[in-house]
């Protein structure tokens, strides 16, 4: 009995020393890891919508849906979302940027795990300037990259699917 | 003096963690895609080796002798989380490129190895230097892998194309890439070993 309470005491002691110190690096990294976060969306906006000045996150309980943006005199040009689908060992995130007109100005990966040399080619420009000025409708018949196909699929329908129905929120706020 | 710096240098040939204790191998397998990964898990783990190693053999009289595992884990998990904040704070990338690989350090059979066989009988500064023998070890093996897979698999090293109209053999980039080139490798270890005798 008293060997099993020395064994707890002993767990107990380095439980608390652990937590403790770890509770101390989390609040040294805790702000500087979201600042992160938001910095990284902040520069892929940027890049899959350059003509915008300032972007609105429009939000359904903190969670943000997609992105407002506005050129420097206030006037709405286009939205920016995230789309994500499975690929062929990730799950791979786009960043993209559309207009207003629901054409697709440009998109961007923002994080993808996928076969080095054949899945990772998605995210080189070659594959995402496919995207640039295309139309919703002609988003899924984008040439898939060869030896790839799993992962240009998964892009193209994320894209394709997330895009019509940020058009259907945008056409009911309206 | 001597005698420290043979505890470093075993663990980078004679006790080679993967070569020659073959430890260690998941997370080997499945990060050494590519030079800057390997890189990425060798510091990570080295980290958490050298941490583990002080902490443990500054408390082994201390732990008694039924419970040390638990014990041991305790103190391997906190310096994983540290890592894993600390690499989500500089280097976002790493981290996400790295994936689940970066807290399963807690069970990466290296750390809980050197901790048993090592540090809970050795000095502070003895296992300072073992986890830091270990960890370099670990990281040399991970770039020898990691080179071999992203020449051969993408034509590429460290993220650079090196040779125009080479055409990557995939295979190296996938799961049995790894376990043809470790399995190669590790022949290769045993084969000089003999040879040696």
């Amino acid at each position: 009995m008293r060997e099993i309470l020395r064994y707890g005491a002993v767990l107990a002691l380095i439980c608390i020393t652990a937590a403790f110190s770890l509770s101390m690096v989390n609040s040294f990294t805790k702000a500087k890891i979201i600042a992160q976060a938001n910095a990284e969306e902040q520069a892929s906006l940027k890049e899959v919508l350059p003509q915008a000045e300032r972007f609105e996150a429009v939000k359904s309980a903190s969670e943000v849906i997609y992105y407002k943006a506005y050129d420097n005199k206030g006037n709405f040009i286009g939205v920016a979302f995230k789309a994500s689908g499975e690929g062929y060992s990730s799950t791979i995130d786009t960043m993209v940027g559309m207009t207003r007109e629901g054409t697709i100005n440009a998109i961007k990966i923002i994080s993808q795990n996928e076969t080095p040399g054949l899945g990772t080619r998605v995210a080189e420009d070659a594959f995402a300037s496919r995207f640039a000025q295309k139309k919703l409708s002609m988003v899924q018949e984008i040439e898939a990259i060869t030896g790839a196909s799993i992962s240009s699929r998964a892009v193209t329908e994320s894209v394709a699917k997330k895009a019509a129905e940020i058009v259907e929120i945008i056409k009911n706020e309206r | 003096m001597k005698k420290i710096f043979a505890e470093f240098l075993k663990g980078i040939i004679k006790e080679n963690p993967t070569f020659v204790l073959v430890l260690g191998l998941c997370p080997t397998l499945a990060v050494s895609v590519t030079v800057s990964n390997g890189i990425g898990m060798g510091i990570a783990a080295t980290f958490v080796v050298v941490g583990s190693n002080i902490i443990i053999s500054l408390i082994k009289g201390f732990i008694p002798d039924r419970i040390r595992i638990p014990c041991f884990i305790v103190v391997i998990a906190t310096f994983v989380t540290i890592v894993e904040m600390t690499m989500k704070t500089y280097s976002p990338l790493l981290y996400r490129a790295l994936g689940i690989y970066v807290p399963l350090i807690v069970v990466n059979c290296i750390v809980l190895g050197r901790a048993e066989a090592y540090a809970q009988k050795n000095s502070v500064l003895n296992s300072l230097f073992d986890g830091l023998g270990m960890g370099i070890g670990f990281t040399l093996a991970l770039i020898l892998i990691s080179a071999i897979r992203e020449i051969l698999g993408s034509g590429k090293f460290l993220g650079h194309l090196l040779f125009k109209g080479f055409e990557p053999i995939f295979l190296f980039g996938m799961p049995p890439g790894a376990l043809l080139v470790i399995g190669l490798l590790l022949g290769l270890f045993n084969l000089l070993k003999k040879e040696r005798v």
